[in-house]
């Protein structure tokens, strides 16, 4: 546990005092004040309009501090040897992951909620709406980015970098369709196909299930007993990837 | 050196080249009436956790596009499939509607303004605004005898709902008169009468003043189902004030 | 632990698969060695030899193919180890980084900030402490690696070349750590390729050629042979 702290708060530093993010949050608070103007040209639809395009400014650029981060967090340890210094004291390997996982965690909860922040207080001043719906769709967001990291960190310990950055980004737009998969398995006209829809529907995260950025902006009515369940299968779906990736670099050697 | 400046030089031309161009190349073409707006479908099944922010695009886009062509060629062909779009893909988005249905009668399309108030009523059935744009195109734009009661029906259906303004049983309650339906409508007065404030009960006491018959007995008999939809005392006061020129 | 065994090495093999078809290369072809308690013991040897594989499969760093290795002290946490051209966290002060090393040991607050001022002391780097480790020198970086080795009060110390880029300065220092180490009743292995600081530092050494030990022995009975080690070196070595 004690190893698992330490590393964690290791990543801790090492990602939040990457210029790199701080680059990406500027550009994440500039395009949240951007859906200003187009408040502006709505018709009066300044706080929707600001609401929508902010929580989509958040999820995106999460999106790319996510899997950026966690795609090069485990892959810099190899590339620059700091593993050596790592493993040759008593640190598992799992807790190595289970560390990382937890300190780009903390870095996430500080921009999501730096964004979030930020966000809610610009509807507020401007639009006069304090929506907290608006602070809950932007907890949401980092439940389906707490998937993600953990499927980047999985694939980053199997390949490149660049490799688990992509594949990271196609799992997050894997997982807003899952729907979409299931229905594939539904179609039964092939039995294979069939099955193997249904393998890829269980095995992409459903972020989608999780998403409640429309309940923010008042278009739905949220079913928060479900909602809960969804994020109670999403992080145990965070667990079993983060086993997987442990397992995987168990094998590893340097 | 010399190189330098020339690359300098070169560097300056070319920037100059993109002012220059920028500034000075004809205005944009017309855009055309016709534009492509893609099935909301496929974002429905494409996009569920961004379905408000697409929305909200095409939204914008539809703004600008009334804009831009209400005032020139005033041919608004896409409208319909633009508005049918954004409200598939945000059923709440009530500005969306309301904006759309008055874009629609400018694009000469009353019937389609209708139909989409109807679909925006049945998505939000809480937001009184629809029934009363609803009301207010029936009158406005409907045919026929029956669109005085047409129009008289969703009055009732906005003022029925909380947080409605005082005045649409009034509008109501004419409509109905209008259309032929007194006794619907000395009951809708009376109710306005019985909920409003003072001006609401003078508003209330005028219209019954303007559909009541003026002979006595026959006023009598048109005001006496009051008493089953109404308190003994609220009745008696508004049946006082309406005979007030009679007892004199 | 004097007169026990620190740390003993039996028929080690390593072999990885390399390239496209998996090309099985033998990096280490049956390794023989023991390093005895409170000896500094000196693992030299050609690039590519596997002295540094064989450092790295007794850490368990890399797994060995076959063969044993056993550790005369109670686990990993007893034993330090600086990488060779070490390269630590960028981001960290060289008191953060320690700190941080230290906390994986499970040390708690007190004692941690007590080791890490200590340790900063000894490698003569409390002025440079608050500086971030991009800003740090060759010479810095080894001396806050050999640190990191020793912030658990290792019994057995592994350091795989401590005396690559440094300074005559920075060598002398070195050469006082492990001095010093070995006056507290430590054991230490390191791999060089500088010869004389072998000489003056080791008790024993081993010569490694082609993934094995070619040679071992002390460093009196390589000089009974030779005239000076260098001369021993090269004929163990082109043997």
């Amino acid at each position: 546990m004690n190893q698992v702290v330490a590393i964690a708060v290791n990543t801790f530093k090492e990602t939040i005092r990457d210029r790199v993010l701080a680059v990406i949050v500027v550009f994440a608070l500039l395009m949240i004040v951007g859906g200003l103007w187009l408040g502006s040209i709505s018709l009066g639809e300044q706080g929707r309009m600001m609401k929508d395009f902010g929580l989509v400014a958040v999820t995106l650029f999460g999106l790319v501090v996510a899997v950026f981060i966690a795609a090069g967090l485990v892959h810099k340890e190899v590339e620059k040897r700091t593993v050596f210094v790592l493993f040759s004291k008593p640190v598992g390997r799992a807790a190595f992951i289970a560390g990382k996982f937890v300190g780009l965690c903390a870095t996430m909860a500080v921009v999501l909620a730096g964004m979030g922040v930020f966000l809610f207080l610009l509807v507020w001043a401007v639009a006069g709406e304090a929506s907290g719906m608006l602070l809950v769709a932007v907890l949401m967001v980092y439940v389906q980015l707490l998937a993600i990291m953990a499927v980047t960190i999985f694939f980053s310990t199997l390949g490149s970098a660049i490799l688990a950055s992509v594949l990271g980004i196609c799992v997050f737009v894997a997982g807003q369709l899952s729907h979409n998969v299931l229905a594939l398995t539904r179609l039964g006209q092939n039995a294979v196909t069939e099955a193997l829809s249904w393998v890829v529907y269980v095995v992409i995260p459903n972020l989608a299930a999780v998403d409640v950025k429309a309940g923010a902006v008042g278009e739905s009515t949220l079913a928060w007993g479900e909602v809960a369940v969804w994020t109670g299968y999403l992080l145990a779906y965070v667990v079993v990837v983060l086993a997987l990736a442990a397992l995987v670099f168990r094998r590893k050697e340097f | 050196m010399l190189r330098r400046v020339v690359a300098a030089l070169v560097v300056l031309a070319c920037a100059a080249g993109v002012v220059a161009y920028q500034a000075t190349r004809p205005s944009r073409a017309p855009a055309s009436p016709r534009v492509f707006v893609p099935s909301p479908r496929f974002f429905q099944d494409f996009s569920p956790s961004f379905r408000t922010s697409i929305a909200d695009l095409y939204y914008l886009q539809m703004v600008q596009y009334y804009g831009e062509h209400v005032s020139g060629d005033g041919r608004l062909d896409s409208l319909p499939e633009m508005t049918t779009l954004v409200t598939a893909l945000s059923p709440r988005f009530t500005r969306a509607y309301l904006f759309s249905a008055f874009a629609l009668i400018d694009a000469g399309r009353a019937d389609a303004a209708y139909e989409l108030l109807k679909r925006g009523f049945a998505a939000n059935p809480g937001d009184w605004r629809f029934p009363a744009y609803l009301g207010f195109f029936a009158y406005r734009y409907g045919a026929g005898e029956e669109k005085d009661l047409a129009a008289a029906r969703w009055y009732e259906k906005a003022a029925a709902i909380p947080g409605s303004p005082d005045y649409l049983p009034r509008l109501a309650a004419a409509l109905l008169a209008k259309g032929g339906e007194q006794g619907k409508a000395v009951l809708m007065l009376g109710q306005a009468y019985l909920a409003g404030d003072k001006y609401a009960r003078e508003k209330a006491v005028k219209g019954l003043e303007c559909i009541l018959p003026t002979e006595k007995e026959a006023r009598m008999r048109a005001l006496a189902p009051l008493y089953e939809t109404m308190p003994r005392a609220d009745a008696d006061a508004l049946v006082a004030e309406l005979f007030r020129e009679y007892v004199q | 632990m004097t007169g026990q065994s620190a740390l003993r090495i039996a028929g080690l093999h390593k072999a990885v698969h390399v390239g496209f078809r998996r090309r099985r290369v033998d990096i280490l072809r049956g390794v023989d060695l023991e390093v005895a308690g409170n000896d500094v013991f000196g693992l030299l040897g050609p690039n590519g030899a596997g002295k540094t594989t064989t450092v790295k499969v007794a850490l368990g760093l890399m797994r060995p193919t076959s063969g044993s290795v056993e550790l005369g002290v109670p686990g990993v946490s007893h034993v330090g180890y600086l990488p060779e051209n070490p390269y630590f966290y960028d981001y960290l002060s060289g008191r953060e980084f320690l700190g941080f090393c230290a906390r994986l040991f499970g040390l708690g607050a007190e004692r941690r900030r007590e080791r890490v001022e200590a340790l900063l002391r000894e490698v003569g780097l409390q002025d440079a402490a608050g500086v971030h480790l991009r800003k740090y020198s060759k010479g810095m970086l080894q001396r806050v690696g050999i640190a990191q080795a020793l912030v658990n009060d290792p019994e057995l110390v592994l350091l795989d070349e401590p005396m690559t880029g440094l300074d005559p300065v920075g060598r002398v220092e070195v050469k006082r750590i492990i001095q010093g180490l070995q006056e507290r009743g430590k054991t230490v292995l390191f791999n060089s390729h500088i010869l004389s600081d072998v000489h003056e530092l080791c008790t024993r050494v081993a010569i490694m050629r082609e993934g094995r030990v070619a040679w071992s022995g002390t460093v009196d009975e390589a000089l009974d042979e030779a005239a000076t080690l260098e001369e021993f070196f090269m004929r163990t070595v082109t043997a």
